[in-house]
């Protein structure tokens, strides 16, 4: 048995021998912890860790295979996303023991903190003691068994799995219900007490969602289709596509559920112009090799950078919401075009992994497909914390698209109107973030760039916690961007436009004088290289795509995104629909899209006599209207409008 | 965007000094919040001895701010028994027997006041515990208890008067430490300004604090004011209160804020986090409890 003494050597050292250990397959006894966070952590062999002591956040998580004791009390987040394997706690647990489990057996002798198995999948959750306050959030499935009493809310918002209480129930939450226990369950049950040795005489309550809350009453209604071109670029009030919503409310009863981005006018890129007369540019088909574009993001604080051959990437987009193929040709286009894919909500296909040469792995609020081998063979994690088109919000996926194979990969009940919770169940503020962001390069080895994705809301904030809490890029998303499924008013009136949110990302960081030392990728309505090149102008460090990618690989904007009866089998679930996707050509197409903006990039730079695209700077812009000036600080030049180019004086 | 921490001596230090304990215990949590760090001390009091601490900067600014509040003080005829430089800060002990809330008003409007009070002190600086403790040599501080702080700044710039503790603007010995987020904050303060009370920033914390003080000053007990925070304050919350002889946590209902205790015969020590109290016992396993949702409570010294 092996010794590793905490009061001698960092947590990270610590965790590289648990893990070199774990390969030789020899157990470990871990001295001195001191209640010290991510003990354990990214462990994926079955040896025993012995814990002497107090063990801090994350103790056992993301982990597979490996059982742990720890003989006094953990902190927040125990064996967090655990898949298999076991974990034994001889004293206390804090907040959410056992969140997000998939498969793991969680004993905790003491008590158990508030919201423990919150978002958990399958496994058993185990407290001899009490649990605290809203046990069992937002599971989507797994057993929760408590010995003592259960806290306030016992069970709010569970989708599936059960949660068995023997003592008293303070209250039910709101969808969950009292069920009656058959007796294979309590056989089951006290077969997992006895294999633990826990002494126990008596019953359960056995507590499930109530059956009501997991589908909306009443889903949209098949309307006449205006796509989505049609509904945006004109007047905001009444137009069609506002006679549309209202007609689709007064069949449904409540707000419109669709894709897209917002559609009414909204400052954007358009209204800033080159200050240079371009109308030579691209003339010289050699521009590609005049001008550098290789750009390499994520690598500031030592781990592996994306090498991008271009500013561009893909932006995430769930498999899910997109169908199978759609995400494989993404991956493909990315390859080919030398730039990185993005996973999304919802989990790495092996097909998408093999594709892409650079892929990026999101994890959000609900731990959706989020596992650690996943995670070891990505080139890159991001921490979502919201989208442009809804921030603050969590991710929609409507009953049809949760198919078998769809919650089979998630982790959760099939057919149900998916509602991704809005908040990660472990950061509740920035205080908390960091001790996630470090969970995530210690399971890793500091290797893989660690990205947030925000929303724009209040980005000044936001940008400057996640300089500080140490990312390695932040993907900013704009009011315009995109997605599969949203609530029509969140999606036209939530959020600050593309150009407000990189000027205020900009603003924030030369605030905290760390101007240039955040890379941002902005995306939202970015739509060709030459969006691509005002947004670096302005101060991005590249763009990403979600829209331009999915019309090039075949969307027609039918507005079916959200039902996922997409006709052109994109946003689908549906084999059927999914038959008429043709992988290889839009794989193809997208590749095309993606080289017309790179050559559109190179030949804005050379036209402005540059060599590299990061030399594009603000001096090179002027604002057309006075609202951009105003937000972007750019000269308001309405001379530019003009469609014949003032020539430079 | 913080981390917090709170010890009372209830019997033996364990050869600790109090300040080398709040150092020990913030060093501990010093990742939930590098940019700056608080100590509020807590000494035995002096009858009509006020101490009180005001960031003066250095050089010709800081000579200038001192004259101001030496003649601020002579106007209100409190005699200076004894001041000292130290940091950024001056720190004057006076002897003064009127009404605290005018006089620390009238101070706060000559310079930034950091605390006042007959046993409270608050020393706040950017930088970890032990840069602070490097330039205030806080680690020899003795007294019955204190409460700390780590910051993380978001909102608002890294200067050491956005360092927390903060103390109850007005009055004497009122301190607190805060994890957390005050949602009807504007509400609040409102309704505590039209009520004639003042407040020096727009910070949260202070919020907390000044809330307590009126309610112990209208006659509460520190447990009673801890209630009524509970349901008056909207937000999320973890907070750990000081008074001259009482310390006292509140917790929100949905506790979203991490908190944890350890209590013995000679101590009570909480922390935002367990790291933080098995640094006062390193390798030792410590029978802690994380308060539920919803409450509070004190000890006495
Ligand atoms: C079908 C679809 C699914 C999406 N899924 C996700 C997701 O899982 N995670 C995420 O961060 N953003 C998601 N987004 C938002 C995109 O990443 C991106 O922010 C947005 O599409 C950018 O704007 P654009 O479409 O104008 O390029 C999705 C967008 C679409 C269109």
């Amino acid at each position: 048995m092996a010794q590793i003494d905490l009061g001698a050597i960092s947590v990270t050292e610590a965790n590289k021998l648990i893990r070199q250990y774990g390969e030789a397959g020899e157990d470990v006894d871990i001295l001195n912890p001191d209640a010290r966070h991510h003990i354990g952590v990214g462990l994926t062999h079955p040896i025993t860790a012995r814990v002497h002591g107090s063990a801090g956040y994350f103790c056992a998580g993301l982990t597979d295979g490996p059982k742990f004791v720890i003989e006094n009390n953990v902190g927040w987040g125990l064996a967090d996303n655990m898949l298999s394997g076991s974990v034994v706690v001889h004293g206390n647990a804090g907040a959410i023991a056992g969140v997000a489990i998939r498969g793991a057996e969680v004993v905790v002798h003491g008590n158990m903190g508030s919201r423990a198995g919150q978002v958990m999948k399958e496994g058993t959750l185990c407290c001899r003691g009490n649990a605290n306050f809203m046990a069992g959030y937002m599971m989507y499935g797994g057993r929760i068994i408590i010995l003592g009493d259960s806290g306030d809310k016992v069970g709010e918002d569970v989708t599936g799995g059960s949660i068995y209480v023997a003592g008293k129930i303070q209250s039910l939450g709101s969808d969950a219900k009292v069920f009656d226990l058959p007796s294979d369950e309590l056989d089951s049950i006290m077969e997992f007490l006895d294999r633990y040795e826990i002494p126990f005489k008596g019953t359960f309550q056995k507590i499930q969602n109530s059956g009501k809350g997991l589908r909306y009453s009443k889903i949209e209604p098949r309307v006449r289709n205006i796509p989505f071109y049609t509904f945006s670029g004109e007047s905001d009030y009444w137009n069609q596509k506002v006679q549309e919503d209202i007609h689709v409310k007064a069949q449904i009863g409540r707000y419109r559920i669709r894709g897209y981005g917002a559609a009414r006018p909204l400052p954007h890129l358009g209204d800033i112009a080159f200050r240079k007369d371009l109308t030579s540019a691209g003339s010289d088909s050699g521009v590609l090799d005049r001008v550098n574009l290789a750009t390499e993001v994520g690598g500031k604080n030592g781990a592996d950078p994306l090498k991008l051959s271009m500013p561009l990437l893909i932006a995430p987009m769930s498999y899910g919401a997109l169908s199978k193929s759609t995400k494989v040709a993404l991956a493909t286009a990315s390859r080919l075009s030398g730039i990185a894919e993005n996973t999304g909500e919802g989990g790495m296909s092996d097909e998408q992994r093999e594709e892409a040469d650079q892929l990026v792995y999101q994890c959000l609020s609900g731990r959706l497909g989020w596992n650690i081998h996943d995670m070891q063979r990505a080139n890159g994690l991001e921490i979502y914390i919201s989208q442009g088109a809804k921030p603050g919000l969590g991710g929609q996926l409507m009953a049809k698209k949760v198919t078998k194979e769809i919650a089979r990969i998630r982790g959760i009940p099939e057919g149900i109107d998916l509602r991704s919770p809005s908040r990660h169940p472990d950061v509740l503020g920035a205080d908390d973030l960091v001790i996630k962001v470090e969970e995530f390069r210690e399971a890793t080895g500091y290797t893989i760039p660690v990205s947030v994705k925000l929303g724009a809301g209040r980005v000044r904030d936001d940008i400057k916690i996640a300089m500080k809490d140490g990312f390695d890029y932040v993907q900013l998303d704009g009011l315009q961007g995109s997605t599969g499924a949203a609530g029509n008013e969140v999606l036209e009136y939530v959020g600050i436009p593309t150009i407000s949110a990189i000027q205020e990302a900009l603003d924030a960081l030369a605030e905290i004088d760390c101007s240039g030392q955040l890379q941002i990728i902005l995306m939202g309505g970015v739509k060709d290289g030459v969006d691509a090149a005002k947004a670096i102008a302005l101060g991005a460090d590249a763009v990403a795509v979600g829209t331009g990618a999915i019309i090039a690989g075949g969307c027609i904007a039918c507005m079916q995104c959200h039902v996922g009866t997409c006709v052109v089998g994109i946003a689908t679930q549906d084999p059927e629909h999914e038959k008429r996707y043709n992988t290889a050509v839009e794989a193809r197409n997208m590749h095309r899209y993606f080289e017309s903006i790179r050559w559109q990039m190179a030949a804005i730079a050379d036209a402005h006599g540059y060599t590299d695209i990061q030399q594009l700077g603000r001096g090179d812009l002027v604002a057309l209207t006075p609202e951009v000036a105003e937000i972007t600080g750019l000269p308001y030049e309405p001379g530019y409008r003009n469609t014949q180019p003032v020539a430079a004086e | 965007m913080c981390g917090i921490a709170g010890i009372l001596f209830k019997g033996d230090h364990r050869n600790l000094t109090t300040g080398q304990a709040l150092i020990n215990m913030l060093d501990g949590c010093q990742h939930r919040g590098p940019d700056s760090t608080g100590f509020a001390l807590y000494r035995d009091a002096n009858e009509d001895e006020l101490r009180l601490r005001f960031l003066v900067g250095h050089g010709a600014e800081a000579e200038q701010s001192v004259e101001s509040i030496k003649g601020k003080l002579a106007e209100y005829g409190a005699d200076i028994i004894s001041e000292e430089a130290i940091g950024a800060t001056y720190c004057f002990v006076v002897r003064y027997d009127g009404d605290v809330q005018k006089f620390s008003y009238a101070m706060e409007n000559v310079a930034k006041l950091v605390s006042i009070g007959e046993s409270l002190d608050i020393i706040k600086d950017i930088g970890g515990a032990h840069d602070v403790d490097d330039i205030y040599d806080v680690h020899s501080f003795n007294g019955s208890h204190g409460i700390g702080h780590v910051r993380l700044a978001t909102e608002s710039d890294v200067k050491p008067e956005s360092a927390h503790p903060f103390w109850a603007t007005g009055f004497a010995d009122v301190s607190i430490v805060h994890n957390g987020q005050i949602t009807n904050y504007w509400k609040m303060r409102r309704r505590l300004e039209k009520r004639g009370f003042e407040f020096h920033t727009d910070n949260d914390s202070e919020l907390v604090a000044v809330y307590l003080a009126e309610k112990l000053k209208q006659g509460a007990t520190l447990k009673e004011a801890l209630k009524g925070s509970i349901d008056d304050l909207d937000g999320t919350f973890s907070f750990l209160v000081s008074t001259k002889d009482e310390i006292g946590y509140a917790k929100d209902r949905l506790a979203a804020k991490p908190m944890v205790k350890f209590e013995d015969d000679d101590i009570i020590a909480i922390a935002s986090e367990e790291v933080s109290l098995n640094k006062l016992f390193p390798g030792m396993a410590l029978n802690t409890m994380e308060p539920p949702p919803g409450t509070y409570e004190t000890w006495h010294r």
